[in-house]
């Protein structure tokens, strides 16, 4: 009986929160909200918030081409798959309190998730034979590079802060680092973490592909480089996996750097009268504010006011500037600051 | 036959199937049946060993016509298997079955088969009676047994470009490093008056004497040119450029391996200075090194072989630098890693055979859109590149990832950011590695067809069996991580640093602790992070489920209109001509971003799938161009400065 009952738990965890559903929803909130905020920016209406929800269900309706060059089956296949893995990454990052699959992968290991849905794309562009999707994707190949090092940089620097203040020497697993924030307070409250987290904020970009670092999908050179095949259905399902990596790279965040804010949102309601469930949702509604806010600051702000990089400036950019972010974190991690 | 003579007949199995081979060898059926069992049998006869040597920690010392050490002296030929050894051993013996399983029908085109197979099966004897004698005068020989067979297969195509080129240099610069064994051998038995490794391991921690480490500088330097560590590289990258596939395989997944057996047995056995900070250094630096640059070096290159070559030795640094942590888990994920290289590296170079096969060419810049006329081979080879790259849920991913531990571990215990500088390289060559085969992938499965391709099929059965074994293991290996870390690599572990047990179990119980050899206690090791791929797996499944059934139920794919569209396309570009961009495909892919103007003059390099990349790095770039010159002189420069240098860091410093 218990076993029936668990398995429900989890497939409402999988389809629902935090989840498939979760992910649609919100994934594409975000980008609307994004759309909105870079076109109040720059002084223009914008499109409605709901206006992906529109773009997505449309696109669904419409007519799926594929190239006579292609591979099909990759061709159509490659989309699905990195929707799932991006879907499935977001079941790894804890909310707050609340991780859903604790047991599965640590932050390493999610580094290299993150990987999974950027290859699926990759894969499906190099599928198609066109060679707009060959430049698209060698430059998406470049920007993963770009990004990589000093990803992998805050991450260290991270588990390294935890693993001291822990004693265990480094901590890696991404629930531990919530906990340890739930009670001693946000890291990015530790000074040797503002760099790591600065450099955070300029990753988020990078890795989700908005201006100024998206040489890969340059619709006005490169007809969006890798989705330039892509037509109807196949690309819906991109369009919203790209919507859901803007809510994991943002909720990945808020789990290494504002984990602390949970806390404080526990202790406040543990004075009043209020249910587990009712603070849960306050919770998730936090979050979900957190998120709208890092987009606003690090992908609408940035988008409204730079044009593009060349791939070998935006290379150039991250292995100097946000690299060296990082390793100031590391090296004051390092040595205990 | 009881268990102690197996080692003995897994060695004599391949040396017989190669005299037979020479003796029968010209009717295929009968040369084809010797092959197989020739390899087949020292691969049962290697798991049969499995139970007692990894599970019941056994080591088997077989004295060769039962000449058993007497008066504490050892002075006959023995053979000593212990769990490294038969780990070693396993690796080698499926590669080498599955190789065989390959070239029944890869070389059924070329003239003098029966050389081939006879070489063939000479190397593989060489390897391993090298990772299974228990003497360090055997293993010279097997090293020269198998150096020669090498170089000879490398050169067996020798109508193809560069092939005898190849082999020269590789004779050369191997025979420096056979010569630096043969010398270390030497200096040695004039030190000890034995050349037995037990008795040697027995007697050498005590006496670490200017002439014992120089011994240890040899050594090591003639079994980095085994393994083809930097500096050794740029032989590797010919050998496999001018190799039949199958030999590649046994190059990059047997020969290297054999290079690593050699220097973990030396330094952690032998000599056991793996406790020494300095040794560490060297093996961590020497093994970082080698991943960055050959890594690198790959990127620069277009040829799908030699650019396999350049990884494989790239992997091989992941091993070197996780052997060189002296922890529980740097060994035991070292060790991991070389296993899966041996499987996803057998994998790609067989998958390029394929390639080479079917269209006579292994350049990427002429590939292209093969995926469509090969869907096998496209996707083993996929399975292939994500092991390699470190894509979870593969094996490649397992390795890495403890190896990333192992090393960060270190770091944080020993306090030394020489650790970290290690953690950080081998996570950055790791995307760069991805990056690497994304470029292959794209030049050679995905893109556009080429005219001249059109007619191109799949490869045999046999071939994709061959090919299929390995991706299957490559899957299975990264799934049951925490199954090959127990039954396989732990207990190799354990043995590394069991050097007492080893020593005891061939000159009898107590010996070691008569030299005042203090026992080593059983190692464990806890991993810091959380990686469970099967239940990753089966989210990843449920997801993809409901996506699909999502995505379905609206008609995911519209297949008439698809067929419509294809149809209609087709009759356009008949009526047309060529289609866009395949007149420029005999210059190179990309021309078409060049509006007409040679590449070189352009000012962004579209023929260059990482340009971003290697714009900022052009500095390194042409001073590597510069360095890998391809004249076999400053190759044997090289590696006489590497042994100088060696010689001079184990004097001063041991």
């Amino acid at each position: 009986m218990s076993i029936i009952i668990d398995g429900l738990k989890y497939l409402a965890y999988i389809l629902i929160f935090p989840g498939f559903l979760f992910c649609f929803l919100s994934g594409l909130l975000l980008c609307g909200i994004d759309r909105k905020l870079v076109a109040r920016m720059q002084k223009r209406v914008g499109p409605p918030i709901l206006q992906p929800f529109y773009d997505f269900f449309k696109l669904l309706g419409k007519e799926t081409i594929v190239p006579v060059t292609a591979n099909r089956t990759v061709f159509l296949i490659a989309p699905l798959v990195g929707l799932a893995a991006q879907v499935v990454l977001q079941l790894f990052i804890p909310v707050f309190s609340f991780n859903a699959f604790h047991g599965v992968a640590d932050v390493i290991v999610i580094l290299y998730l993150l990987l999974i849905p950027a290859l699926s794309v990759i894969l499906g562009a190099a599928s198609s034979g066109s060679p707009y999707s060959g430049v698209g994707l060698s430059r998406e190949m470049v920007t993963i590079l770009a990004v990589e090092l000093p990803l992998v940089l805050v991450l260290l620097s991270v588990a390294k802060v935890v693993g001291n203040a822990m004693g265990t020497g480094l901590c890696f697993s991404l629930t531990d680092i919530v906990n340890y924030q739930l009670t001693h307070g946000s890291l990015i409250t530790k000074l040797s973490m503002i760099p790591a987290a600065a450099a955070m904020l300029l990753i988020i970009p990078g890795e989700t592909g908005s201006h100024p670092f998206d040489a890969a999908e340059a619709e006005t050179e490169i007809c969006e480089g890798m989705l330039a095949e892509y037509s109807g259905k196949p690309l819906a399902v991109y369009k919203l996996s790209h919507a859901v990596k803007l809510l994991t790279m943002t909720t990945l965040f808020v789990a290494l750097f504002l984990g602390g804010i949970g806390g404080g949102i526990e202790r406040a309601m543990m004075t009043s009268a209020i249910g587990g469930a009712f603070c849960f949702l306050i919770e998730i509604l936090i979050l979900f504010l957190l998120c709208v806010c890092l987009v606003a600051v690090c992908i609408s702000f940035v988008h409204a006011v730079t044009a593009r990089l060349r791939i070998e400036q935006l290379f150039k950019y991250y292995w100097t500037v946000v690299t060296g972010l990082a390793l100031i974190s590391l090296v004051m991690a390092w040595y205990g600051l | 036959m009881s268990i102690q003579h197996f080692p003995i007949c897994a060695i004599m199995a391949y040396f017989l199937g190669a005299f037979l081979i020479v003796i029968f060898g010209n009717n295929r059926a009968l040369r084809n049946i010797i092959g197989f069992l020739a390899t087949a049998t020292p691969l049962c006869l290697l798991i049969g060993l499995v139970k007692p040597i990894m599970l019941g920690t056994d080591v088997i010392a077989y004295w060769m016509g039962n000449r058993v050490p007497a008066g504490g002296y050892a002075i006959g030929i023995a053979l000593e298997v212990d769990a490294m050894g038969l780990f070693f051993g396993l690796l080698i013996a499926t590669a080498v079955f599955v190789a065989m399983l390959y070239s029944f029908s890869y070389m059924s085109h070329d003239d003098n088969e029966p050389q081939y197979y006879t070489l063939f099966l000479m190397l593989c004897g060489g390897v391993m009676g090298f990772v299974l004698s228990g003497d360090l005068f055997n293993m010279f020989i097997m090293i020269e047994i198998l150096t020669f067979a090498a170089v000879a297969l490398t050169a067996f195509r020798n109508t193809a470009n560069g092939a005898l080129e190849a082999a020269f240099k590789y004779l050369v610069v191997g025979c420096i490093g056979s010569s630096c064994i043969l010398a270390g051998t030497i200096m040695l038995y004039a030190q000890a008056h034995t050349l037995n490794f037990a008795q040697l391991a027995a007697f050498l921690p005590g006496k670490l004497n200017t002439a014992t480490v120089v011994a240890y500088a040899l050594l090591f330097i003639g079994f980095c040119t085994k393994a083809f560590i930097v500096p050794f590289h740029p032989l590797a990258a010919d050998a496999h450029g001018a190799a039949p596939a199958p030999v590649s395989v046994l190059i990059s997944g047997v020969l290297t391996k054999s290079g690593l057996y050699g220097i973990i047995r030396l330094t952690y056995i032998l000599f056991r200075v793996m406790n020494l900070g300095t040794v560490q250094f060297w093996l961590v630096f020497l093994g970082s090194v080698s991943m960055f640059v050959c890594v690198t070096m790959a990127l620069a290159q277009h040829d799908f072989k030699r650019l396999l070559a350049f990884h494989s030795i790239s992997q091989i640094g992941y091993v070197l630098t996780a052997a060189g942590l002296a922890t529980a888990l740097g060994i035991s994920s070292g060790l991991y890693h070389a296993m899966n290289h041996t499987l996803f590296k057998g994998l790609l170079f067989l998958c390029a055979g394929a390639v080479l096969h079917e269209t006579g060419t292994t350049d990427l810049g002429k590939l292209g859109g093969l995926s469509r006329k090969m869907p096998h081979t496209t996707v083993l080879f996929l399975i292939g590149a994500f092991s390699i790259s470190g894509v979870p849920p593969f094996n490649g991913f397992a390795s890495k990832w403890m190896i990333y531990q192992a090393t960060y571990q270190k770091a944080v215990e020993s306090g030394n950011i020489g650790f970290l500088m290690a953690t950080i390289v081998a996570l950055v060559t790791s995307t760069l590695t991805l990056a690497s085969f994304v470029k292959v992938t794209q030049s050679v499965f995905f893109g556009q067809l080429p005219k001249e391709y059109e007619n191109v099929k799949e490869v045999s059965f046999g071939m994709r069996l061959a090919m299929g074994i390995l991706a299957l293991l490559c899957i299975l290996t990264g799934l049951f991580p925490g199954f090959v870390t127990t039954y396989l690599t732990e207990p190799a572990a354990r043995a590394v640093f069991g050097a007492n047990q080893y020593i005891n179990a061939m000159m009898g119980s107590g010996y070691a602790q008569g030299f005042g050899l203090a026992d080593i206690l059983p190692v464990s090791f806890e991993a810091a992070g959380i990686w469970s791929p099967i239940s990753w797996l089966c989210l990843l499944m449920i997801m993809l489920l409901a996506v699909a059934i999502v995505a379905v139920s609206s008609k995911y794919d519209q297949v008439s209109a698809l067929a419509k569209t294809a149809a209609a396309a087709e009759a356009a570009e008949a009526k047309a001509g060529p289609r866009y961009g395949s007149g420029a495909l005999a210059e190179g892919k990309y021309e078409l971003f060049f509006g007409g103007e040679e590449s070189v003059y352009s000012q962004v390099g579209g023929d260059d799938l990482f340009w971003g990349f290697k714009h900022n790095w052009r500095h390194y770039f042409s001073f590597m161009h510069e360095l890998h010159s391809g004249i076999v002189n400053d190759y044997a420069l090289w590696a006489v400065i590497a042994l100088a240098l060696a010689m001079l860091y184990a004097m001063i410093i041991l």
